[in-house]
């Protein structure tokens, strides 16, 4: 089976080769880069929104890219069912077009976060379907927005559907945190209801190669292929 | 023109004689505003050029030496590696923030001017004692303006070094150092090819920040100087550096630029100059036709210092697309003036020549000068009251004190691991990318030891540049080049001038002998507020290589049960300078012994024999040895459950520093292999212990492990809050 994909360009996005790299190599199809003034998307099966700082963060984190030309065609493909994944800016950009609930404001500290933390999954759904109950992942992050916030109702409905895919954890290291960056409940990562778009701010793109510090990020590929 | 004017643009009266009897004429105000900006020490390297040009700045692996953007050697294939390290020490004091972020901009610029991709940047930063609030201010700006540029282009800090000295606290440093890949067959040059190029601005609008910029950075400061100067602190945005970056690197991989330069200190005035005089060319260019924020006289478009722009020459039939690809980049994009061939630069504003002056006497006449100089006097030899110091006392003031401690609450604050090439984070022995596409890896360190280049400037330089060279070393990573910021006080002290002279002079002695050419750098003089000078702080940044990224050491420990051996030559604790400072046994600079001498040919044979080890994969993990010694040596390779007992016959050695020293891991079964092949190559080794399992003891003697490892990670973060 032929697993097709594409990751859209922002202006001011940084990670998107990074993505490009980490889908060709665990998909071994084709991956196509799509600029953000595109207007339309060809057919594929998932769709990343990569990280970065696209349009430089100004507004907010996620705002401008949110009403590009290319939205349409990204909202249109999620309507269709069909993956959606946006990673740290990509999460952002998923919450400022309203495809995912809730929003990421700063980290409790206050401070630019950039180093490895752990996750766990929550609820199962298609991104995580070949990881362990339990299993913590080693990921980096790399954000200064990504303390997930959302009103208590929300949260409810995010439980009840099943809609928390990832939450921080305690790893390995005696001196890891929990909870890195303040989120409600230790969020890392959402889905929709429909549960095929996924938000989420670690950087699994950052921990697939054998050179890397750890290649959990895999999984996620993984899970969506098998 | 009145003697005041003259002075307020830091020429000195017979600078100014020198330029009016050339030119037969008076100048105009623009005129003199360009040679206040090039005849400074920034730009011409009026002090200390005398000396740069003794160092050796070729091999065969030498694409580009020092006097382009950035320096560029060869690492086989089609790759090249070009870096560069800068200083923005004033404007960092200034304003903190915006100073350093600035400064990290600037140098990204001159990597990708030469058509590299810029895939890492290091620091090496220095504030005053962290008592005072001010020094927590500046700590707190410059670490989030370095991270807040670096993380949003999107290229990873790989590592650096942060130092607390009391002579930095009101002259704080700032360097920043970048690395980026080339293709050998794609560099640019800052010099035109033809006559009648279109000479174009490319990048964001002309304001008014940063005017005078260059010369401030040669003003010796004074305390309440601070709010005055702070409209001509650049204010960057990194996301515009971005597009930039973007837009440039997809023309030149287009072929449609002959040549590119940055527009960094000095702004439009330099970038013009540096292409005229390096193409043997003049240049013709209208001011009005240059993009602007706000409406600017022609002497403040000539000396603004905004950020994120750039000069380039291109071919009139290129000038289409070039404008089309940069409009998809959201760029400003305008043809200034051309290349013309008569050797004259020429600016014109308002269908006027405000500028008119031969190439010549801007760069070829700028001033040098030979400063007088003093030699260190010697020091008698002493020997410290060791008996009243305890191991535990020891241990405590080194987790105490800000510059042994993890310094993870720096790093995390930036991004290292963003275009997922990393293989080394910072805070490990050197930092490690790959490059990409490749099995190739590129390591790079940056070092300096103030004391020891206070205490003995020429054998102090040799030491730290042995530092870098271990770092890189212990990692196995061949070193292969060098780039320097030397930052200094005032020159007009003949005893700082020393400093400076001899301290070169070691450079090039120790780059010599480790065949590390040094192919760029800066120069940072004046570095003094309120009659206190800095230490003498020549840092420098090397780069190596390895062609094979499964080669790499681990820096920290592997397993449980293997041996712990030291290689290298102790100092003696009486000849240790960090142990004495630290433990506070001398109080003051003339009461240490010499410094040792450094034999560079035992450092290079302990090297070589490390490299050896570790292709051989004897090498379990590795990580040298400097301020804080062994003991520090092994807190530093301390991972995951595992702890270490030593024995050593005075444990006080422990800290002492070492020259060649490295500290390295070995399974049981390789260690009658590993001893053997040390004897053979007469290299000094030292079997102190092993690895175990959540403790540290030394001599038999227990120590808290958990309360050690501890309060290495946290207690930065608690002493600075």
């Amino acid at each position: 089976m032929s697993f097709k994909s594409a990751v859209i360009t922002f202006p001011g996005s940084n990670c998107d080769r990074d993505a490009l790299c980490y889908l060709q190599d665990l998909t071994k199809s084709v991956v196509y880069s799509i600029w953000h003034e595109e207007a339309s998307l060809p057919q594929v099966d998932l769709v990343i929104l990569p990280g970065g700082f696209s349009f430089g963060d100004y507004l907010r984190s996620g705002a401008m890219a949110s009403k590009s030309k290319i939205i349409n065609d990204v909202i249109k493909h999620a309507n269709d069912g069909r993956y959606l994944f946006g990673i740290c800016n990509g999460f952002q950009i998923l919450t400022e077009i309203g495809l995912l609930e809730g929003a990421l404001i700063q980290n409790k500290n206050l401070k630019f976060l950039g180093k490895n933390c752990f996750i766990k999954k929550k609820f199962k759904n298609n991104f995580n379907l070949s990881i362990k109950e339990d299993q913590a992942l080693q990921i980096p992050v790399a954000h200064n927005e990504g303390n997930f916030y959302c009103d208590n109702e929300t949260l409810k409905s995010l439980k009840n559907n099943e809609q928390i895919a990832f939450e921080y954890c305690k790893g390995e290291f005696s001196n890891s945190e929990e909870n890195i960056n303040g989120s409600i409940e230790a969020i890392a990562g959402i889905t929709n209801k429909k549960k095929n778009i996924l938000g989420m701010m670690p950087h699994p793109e950052r921990a697939y190669s054998d050179f890397h510090q750890s290649q959990d990020g895999k999984l996620i590929i993984e899970s969506l292929i098998s | 023109m009145n003697e005041e004017l003259i002075l307020q643009h830091g020429l000195t009266l017979d600078e100014f004689k020198i330029i009016k009897n050339y030119l037969s004429r008076d100048l105009t105000i623009e005129e003199l505003g360009i040679f206040s900006a090039m005849w400074n020490e920034h730009c011409c390297y009026k002090t200390s050029k005398k000396w740069l040009k003794k160092l050796p700045t070729e091999n065969e692996i030498v694409i580009q030496g020092p006097g382009e953007n950035a320096g560029i050697i060869d690492i086989q294939d089609n790759d090249g590696i070009a870096f560069k390290i800068e200083s923005h020490n004033h404007p960092s004091y200034i304003e903190p923030f915006n100073g350093s972020a600035t400064g990290v901009g600037g140098i990204l610029r001159d990597i990708f001017t030469m058509g590299a991709r810029p895939i890492a940047t290091l620091d090496s930063i220095r504030f005053g004692l962290i008592e005072s609030e001010k020094t927590k201010y500046l700590l707190n700006g410059v670490v989030h303006g370095i991270g807040h540029y670096g993380n949003c282009i999107g290229i990873p800090n790989i590592g650096g070094e942060c130092e607390f000295e009391s002579t930095y606290g009101y002259n704080n440093l700032v360097n920043a150092m970048a690395v980026g890949h080339v293709q050998k067959d794609k560099i640019f040059y800052s010099k035109p090819k033809s006559i009648g190029g279109l000479i174009v601005y490319i990048g964001s609008k002309t304001g008014k920040d940063g005017i005078h910029g260059a010369s401030m950075a040669s003003d010796v400061f004074s305390e309440d100087d601070e709010d005055d100067k702070r409209p001509s602190v650049q204010v960057g945005d990194p996301f515009m550096e971005k597009l930039l970056m973007e837009g440039c690197l997809e023309l030149m991989s287009l072929g449609l630029i002959e040549s590119m330069q940055d527009m960094g200190a000095a702004g439009i005035t330099s970038s013009s100059v540096e292409m005229a005089s390096k193409g043997n060319v003049g240049v013709l260019i209208n001011l009005d036709k240059v993009p602007l924020r706000q409406p600017l006289s022609a002497y403040e478009i000539l000396l603004s210092e905004s950020q994120e722009r750039m000069l380039a020459v291109i071919d009139e039939k290129n000038n289409l697309k070039v404008r089309e690809i940069l409009q998809k980049w959201q760029i400003d994009y305008e043809v200034i003036g051309e290349i013309t061939n008569n050797k004259r630069i020429v600016f014109e504003s308002n269908n006027k020549k405000v500028v008119d002056l031969p190439v010549d006497i801007i760069v070829d006449d700028a001033p040098e000068y030979d400063r007088e100089f003093y030699m260190p006097r010697k020091r008698k030899g002493k020997d410290f009251d060791f008996s009243r110091i305890k191991l535990e006392d020891i241990i405590n003031t080194l987790l105490s004190n800000l510059n042994y401690l993890d310094k993870s609450w720096v790093f995390n604050q930036y991004d290292s691991t963003v275009m997922g090439d990393t293989v080394k984070e910072p805070g490990q022995s050197s930092g490690i990318v790959k490059i990409h596409g490749t099995q190739k890896v590129i390591g790079a360190t940056t070092d300096c030891n103030p004391l020891y280049i206070r205490i003995n400037p020429y054998e102090g330089m040799k030491y730290t540049v042995a530092e870098s060279y271990r770092n890189l070393i212990a990692c196995n990573i061949n070193p292969l080049a060098i780039t320097n910021n030397l930052n200094f006080a005032s020159p007009l002290d003949p005893n700082i001038m020393g400093e400076l002279v001899l301290s070169i002079d070691g450079l090039k002695t120790a780059a010599a002998k480790f065949n590390t050419p040094i192919v760029s750098g800066n120069v940072s003089l004046y570095n003094q507020t309120n009659e206190i000078p800095i230490k003498p702080t020549p840092v420098i940044g090397m780069v190596g290589s390895n062609q094979d990224l499964k080669k790499i050491n681990s820096n920290k420990f592997c397993n449980i049960g293997n041996k712990i051996i030291v290689l290298g030559k102790k100092l003696e604790k009486n000849f240790s300078p960090y142990l004495l400072q630290d433990q506070n046994l001398a109080s003051s600079i003339n009461e240490y012994n010499d410094l040792e001498v450094l034999d560079l040919d035992y450092e290079k044979k302990v090297a070589d024999c490390v490299l050896k080890m570790s292709d051989f994969k004897h090498i379990m993990s590795c990580n040298d040895i400097s301020r804080g010694g062994v003991f520090l040596s092994l807190l530093k390779m301390q991972y995951k459950d595992m702890g270490f007992k030593v024995n050593i016959p005075d444990p006080i050695d422990l800290f002492c520093e070492y020259s060649a020293g490295y500290v390295i891991e070995i399974r049981n079964e390789d260690l009658n292999k590993v001893t053997s092949f040390l004897s053979k190559n007469g290299v000094g080794y030292f079997e102190i212990g092993e690895i175990i399992r959540e403790n540290i003891e030394i001599n038999s003697k227990k120590f808290d492990y958990f309360d050690i490892i501890n309060n290495y990670h946290n207690n930065f973060e608690k002493i600075i809050n």
